[in-house]
């Protein structure tokens, strides 16, 4: 069966996302010219396959908890913002906080992401691609970030139990994050995000694991220079 | 809030469309910027044209003619005033040295104090607003010898505050964000041209943009003609 056809130029964004809620578990729908479009896909609980046909704005996907979602394009702030289930996939590059606080599922860039991706991240997984800015993993609690490229600066800052794994370079980590030894289980869990993810450019063995040092979860005078 | 709209052209066969293309990126960040508009056109013949009135995108575009103004660069600002008043002195592009064009979406935290400094060396404002102070700054490294991206990283170094800034003269496009970056910048290029916008909704009518490469900048970027 088609997809369901919905002209962004032509209709309003509560149209675009009304028509999607209606949509039964298991259809598909195209959304052509989103021209930048914020908040396309947000808020849907149904199972079904969306295709965002160009470049779009922000919280695409946001708080998806069923549908797939692939952006052929670029997105702006805050790609699956609070995602609870399903997959994002943005097949360009994104802006800054990538799968802030997202809770479960997994989001996929294939470009570069810019900064603060998986900020408070509370359990989904991140899968980048390429470069991640500065501050990447911002006080995330639970979940995984990969980084396919290179990172940026203050990675990890105030991390809590997520863990984030880098196939490049690290130009700083964050306070309280640490490189840790990378274990088996981190490798098997690192080879089963890439085939999820469909990476083929990162050797499982040789990313750099980075975790919390347990520090900073509460506040001493004694750190009180670490903050 | 405020938004940032600038385009520099390689390809001479848009010159004519220049403002056209401008005006039409403005006009989407009139939200972004509702109390006043303005707008900087580069047209390789005469002196540095700056355009800037009270009132939205739309209207100020109108009125002004942009739409018809040909040009190899442009620059265009919304403005959301939030620390000094809406006058037409306080409106942005400002200009602090000939063809030296400044644009700001932020705020700095020691305008005063710098602007202090930059009076006893002798520099001269045209309002209170905070952007103006690092459009001055940024004017005085120029005048001392510093090519744009030296400038903007002396600025950096210098200014506190949040900035995207989108500063241009008539050979270079440059792009500085603070470290934080949490004012929003999204370039895409094309064999064409660089254009950059404070949300990718600006940049979406232009020419041949499906296939531009887009991403956001961070540091300082520089595209010199």
């Amino acid at each position: 069966m088609d997809p369901v056809a919905l002209d962004a130029s032509e209709l309003t964004t509560r149209q675009i996302n009304q028509r999607l809620r209606e949509l039964p578990d298991g259809a598909r729908a195209l959304v052509t010219e989103p021209r930048g479009r914020h908040n396309l896909a947000v808020g849907l609980t149904n199972k079904i396959e969306i295709t965002i046909d160009g470049n779009a704005g922000y919280y695409i996907g946001g708080l998806g908890d069923g549908p797939d979602v692939t952006v052929h394009g670029f997105t702006g702030w805050g790609i699956g913002e609070n995602l609870m289930s399903g997959l994002i996939r943005v097949k360009g590059s994104v802006s800054q906080s990538a799968g802030a606080s997202a809770h479960g599922g997994l989001i996929v860039v294939e470009g570069d992401a810019g900064l603060r991706a998986g900020i408070s991240l509370k359990g989904a997984a991140l899968a980048i691609a390429g470069e991640a800015g500065n501050l990447t993993g911002f006080m995330a609690q639970a979940g995984t970030i990969l980084i396919g490229g290179n990172a940026g600066e203050a990675l990890g800052d105030s991390l809590y139990e997520a863990v984030i794994y880098v196939a490049g370079t690290i130009k700083s980590l964050g306070a309280d994050a640490r490189i840790s030894d990378l274990t088996e289980d981190d490798v098997t869990a690192v080879k089963a995000l890439c085939g999820q993810a469909g990476f083929t450019h990162i050797t499982p063995e040789d990313v750099t694991k980075v975790s919390s040092a347990r520090e900073l979860y509460h506040f001493t005078s004694a750190h009180a220079s670490s903050y | 809030m405020c938004g940032i709209a600038g385009l520099t052209l390689k390809d001479p066969g848009l010159r004519p469309e220049l403002g056209a293309m401008l005006a039409g990126m403005l006009v989407m960040l009139e939200e972004r910027g509702p109390d006043s508009a303005g707008v900087a056109i580069y047209d390789g013949a005469g002196a540095l044209a700056v355009t800037k009135d009270i009132g939205g995108a739309g209207q100020v575009c109108g009125r002004f003619g942009i739409a018809d103004a040909p040009g190899y660069q442009g620059v265009g600002h919304t403005r959301m005033a939030t620390e000094s008043a809406v006058t037409k002195a306080h409106c942005h592009p400002f200009v602090p040295a000939d063809g030296v064009c400044v644009v700001h979406n932020g705020s700095f935290s020691n305008h005063c104090t710098i602007r202090r400094e930059l009076e006893r060396q002798g520099a001269r404002f045209d309002s209170d607003n905070d952007s103006e102070v690092a459009a001055r700054y940024i004017g005085s490294r120029l005048a001392q010898g510093d090519d744009l991206e030296t400038a903007l990283h002396a600025m950096a170094k210098v200014m506190d505050g949040f900035y995207t800034l989108l500063v241009t003269t008539p050979t270079e496009f440059a792009v500085a964000r603070d470290p934080i970056a949490c004012k929003p910048a999204v370039i895409a290029e094309t064999d064409g041209y660089v254009a950059m916008a404070s949300e990718y909704r600006a940049l979406a009518d232009l020419p041949g943009i499906k296939h531009a490469r887009v991403f956001e900048p961070t540091g300082v970027h520089t595209w010199t003609r």
